[in-house]
């Protein structure tokens, strides 16, 4: 499992109030658009001829980190690189393995501890050199080199050695049975014919790292850091010549400029933060320039986790009335205008492995209420909190910095639990230094979101053997979750994973150390005349499928 | 002369080296370090953790870090960032043309307004002409940078479409003076906005000042051209204030503007800080901290012997030191 924290808004977007700025857009937007009559955006029903060329400008809000994946850790370099580069597999929108240079699925030995991986041989790098399994094996070689100081080392721990078997299939030996193979498959491979003579340990300022030779669907025309990156299709693609031509990357540093550059075409898709929403679609309407893919369901889901270590919340009655204390679709509607799914357990509703079939806590303020008296939390001073033995329920609540939905929804929480007489106070923290309270479990409770990637095994968050370095920041402990994790990790029966994983979720639901608040979706913005996306992406990947049309 | 300039450069240097001692130990004093945006992360295990500690040399005593730090940035080396792994100093030399040309220019254009303005308006004090420009330099002042540079896209770019809204040239386009200047004409106007109204009001405050003084009148009743009074007589004290904002505003034309940088996405220095800043960098903040406190120390030097041209009273020579 890859995960990576989730501030999707730039910490320097914090500095520049949104409110005020939503208004500045707003009044721009008033005064921007003529009212053109009704005008439904162009409908994408009817056949639409296939163009061959076209361009696609995209903007980002910070540089990529260079064409490796053994050295990024960013959502955006993997985005970029995935466009240049190929690998084994990508991920599906549902967190599954898609072949890219691999054919078919990987194929394992009677003990489960060897793995092997067919490649195709039509694949080239854009220097016109083959992409081989000596690749493939150089690639992972790097990986497994001591001199590799990168911060991927422990994905790689399982894996004992990598050869090559034949020019088109390479044998992978792990150290032990791992179920969470996939998590060593979406990494980008490196033609050996460039840096074949690098050392490992300097490879990450070789020059390929900003100009790629990749295999890819696009090439790397140009990269002026800060500004763009400027790719144009590959025209020998193993799959297929892509139709759109070109593929510019701005890099914005504000998600309002964006916004502008939207309406004034100088970026042509885009993902539509939340708050900006209405603003775009009264474009979309008015200038049928853009049409709008609204409800992409992502893998990112928010949260208010309880820390167990503090008598408040040792309670699973008290924190199951905690949840059902607060209004959840409340706060989609409220501060998330509506984007966004309510979520029970701890996996995002995009997987393969997700279920519904959880212990459920909907809102129900009077409820709660009796399930606190029942815990034997009452008003007995009359001052409107609840307490148990001369001690009030209060607590901090913090929240990173910069993310004003989060900032929002936090207030909202607050009023919500004072409504049963539950005092929070809410305490807005600076990015690294939230990191480092979460981390080192400095905290009450905490407002904060995953973005989960790759192999749904959770143990990183969730097993007790977690609590002292992994992300178990809450120290949960149920020797039950324990040992079905730990099963789930030596089991490669989808079916059976399936029923492994859904029965962690339900006694995770069940437990609500965390109150599992919602999974916001998102909306992209293309041009109208486009088609041939994935609407279950909200990325540049799979642009290599993209048309315009006439 | 040239010893009083010797000894201010003697005494800058342990401001100087105080200077790097207070901002290398805030740095480390604030909570939150370079790995925090790893820390979330149950792919990195702790052996990578602490390998990365080991390459940053975090897992040394602070006074080694700082030694090793001073040392280095004595020959020139400011180290290598730690999130984007290139050498401080190519960061620093790739964004800094950027933020020159919009701080420098901006600048130029500003005295070029502020100058003749401020001087009219001290000589017409309290005219019409007056109130109208005092009232406007204090919207001038009090208009935040980034609405108005918001207020500018929405309505050039976004209403008109007449000026790009963003970067420093035409994605692909090869370089063009006209390009070029499209795309600077929004940030700069938004920056001199701000900066016309203050230096409008300095110059006009230091030009009232001048202007009932003795010498004036006696050099108008000398029979002096009005001109030259105004010129020589005049500005020439007036100015003398002003060299000493000129000097302290120097580390600001290298810090860069970041409210502007960030809206109008051009890639500057103050862009780069505030990245830095936010992810702990310490390579990148401490050579931006400490060429920013050099050049405050030197540019305030720089006033001081500014001084001595500009105003014949002041002298350094100790021996004709008037007290």
């Amino acid at each position: 499992m890859k995960l990576r924290s989730s501030r999707p808004a730039a910490a320097l977007s914090a500095l520049l109030s949104a409110a005020v700025l939503l208004s500045a857009c707003t009044s721009g937007e008033n005064t921007t658009a003529p009212p053109a009559g009704e005008q439904t955006p162009p409908a994408a029903e009817a056949k639409k001829e296939k163009t061959d060329g076209g361009e696609i400008i995209w903007a980002y809000l910070s540089d990529p980190q260079g064409f490796s994946d053994l050295w990024a850790t960013t959502t955006t370099s993997s985005e970029i690189n995935d466009l240049v580069t190929s690998s084994l597999y990508h991920y599906s929108t549902k967190q599954d393995l898609d072949p890219d240079l691999a054919v078919g699925q990987p194929t394992f030995s009677e003990d489960k501890k060897e793995m092997t991986v067919k490649i195709r041989t039509d694949a080239k790098y854009t220097d016109g050199q083959p992409v081989t399994a000596d690749d493939v094996v150089f690639t992972y070689n790097v990986a497994l080199s001591p001199d590799y100081k990168g911060p991927r080392k422990g994905v790689f721990e399982q894996l004992a050695k990598v050869e090559k078997v034949d020019e088109a299939t390479i044998k992978f030996t792990f150290k032990q049975p791992f179920a969470s193979f996939i998590d060593l498959m979406a990494y980008n491979i490196l033609p050996k014919h460039i840096l074949g003579e690098t050392p490992v340990k300097d490879m990450d300022k070789a020059p390929f790292i900003k100009q790629p030779v990749g295999s890819g669907p696009y090439k790397l025309e140009e990269w002026k850091q800060g500004q763009y990156l400027r790719l144009v299709r590959n025209e020998n693609y193993y799959g297929g010549k892509p139709a759109v031509e070109k593929v510019t990357v701005k890099i914005i540093p504000d998600a309002n400029s964006i916004m502008a550059q939207l309406q004034t075409g100088e970026v042509n898709a885009s993902t539509v933060p939340a708050d900006n929403l209405a603003v775009i679609e009264q474009y979309a309407k008015t200038s049928g320039k853009i049409k709008l893919q609204k409800g992409i369901k992502s893998s990112t889901y928010l949260y208010v986790a309880w820390n167990l270590t503090n008598p408040l919340f040792q309670d699973k009655k008290v924190r199951q009335a905690l949840t059902m204390a607060i209004d959840r679709q409340g706060i989609v509607d409220g501060v998330q205008e509506g984007q966004g799914v309510i979520v029970h357990s701890q996996t995002p509703p995009t997987y393969w492995s997700y279920t519904e079939n959880v212990p459920k806590f909907p809102f129900d303020a009077e409820k709660a209420k009796a399930m606190l008296a029942e815990a034997g939390w009452k008003d007995s001073d009359g001052d409107t909190i609840l307490d148990k033995d001369g001690k009030k329920f209060e607590f901090e609540m913090q929240v990173n910095q910069g993310n004003k939905v989060r900032e929002k929804a936090v207030t909202v929480i607050q009023q919500q639990l004072k409504k049963i007489g539950i005092s929070v106070q809410p305490r807005v923290v600076e990015g690294s230094a939230f990191s480092k309270n979460f981390q080192s479990k400095q905290f009450e409770s905490i407002f904060y979101g995953w973005n989960i990637s790759g192999d749904p095994n959770p143990k990183g968050i969730w097993h007790s053997a977690e609590i002292e370095h992994g992300l178990n920041n809450v120290t949960y402990k149920n020797p039950e979750v324990d040992k079905l994790i730990d099963e789930d990790l030596q089991t490669f029966d989808t079916n059976k994973r399936k029923e492994l994983l859904g029965k962690i979720d339900a006694l995770i639901a069940e437990d609500q150390p965390y109150t599992f608040l919602y999974s916001p979706t998102t909306t992209v913005a293309y041009p109208a005349n486009l088609e041939g996306f994935n609407p279950a992406r909200d990325s540049l990947r799979e642009v290599e499928k993209w048309y315009f049309t006439k | 002369m040239s010893r009083y300039v010797l000894q201010r450069l003697l005494n800058a240097i342990p401001i100087l080296i105080g200077i790097t001692i207070i901002s290398f130990a805030i740095i480390h004093m604030a909570p939150g370090s370079p790995l925090s945006a790893f820390m979330e992360d149950p792919t990195i295990k702790t052996a990578d953790k602490e390998n990365m500690v080991r390459t940053y040399g975090l897992d040394q005593p602070l006074y080694v870090q700082y030694w090793k730090w001073v040392s280095g940035m004595v020959t020139g080396d400011f180290g290598t960032s730690f999130l984007k792994n290139q050498p401080v100093s190519d960061l620093i030399l790739d964004r800094l043309p950027n933020t020159l040309l919009l701080t420098v220019t901006s600048m130029a254009i500003s005295l070029l307004i502020a100058l003749p303005l401020g001087i009219l308006c001290a000589l017409r004090v309290d005219s019409r002409l007056d109130r109208f420009v005092s009232s406007m330099t204090f919207v001038g002042m009090s208009v935040p940078a980034f609405w108005l540079g918001l207020m500018l896209i929405m309505f050039f770019s976004v209403k008109l479409g007449v000026l790009p809204s963003g970067g420093l040239q035409t994605v692909g386009g090869s370089f063009s003076l006209t390009d070029r200047l499209q795309h600077l004409v929004l940030p700069l106007f938004t920056i001199v906005c701000g900066e016309v109204a203050v230096w409008t009001r300095y110059v006009r405050s230091s030009m009232l000042e001048v202007i009932n003084q003795d010498y004036m009148r006696t050099g108008q009743a000398k029979g002096l051209r009005d001109a030259r009074v105004l010129g020589v007589h005049g500005l020439r004290n007036a100015l003398i204030p002003l060299a000493t904002l000129f000097g302290l505003s120097l580390p600001g034309l290298f810090a860069g503007t970041l409210i502007v940088e960030t809206i109008f996405s051009i890639p500057g220095m103050g862009r780069l800080f505030t990245e830095a800043a936010f992810q702990r960098d310490y390579p990148v903040i401490f050579a931006i901290t400490t060429i920013s406190a050099f050049l405050y120390v030197f540019g305030s030097i720089l006033a001081d012997i500014s001084y001595a041209l500009l105003d014949p009273r002041v002298s350094y020579t100790t021996k004709e030191a008037k007290g």
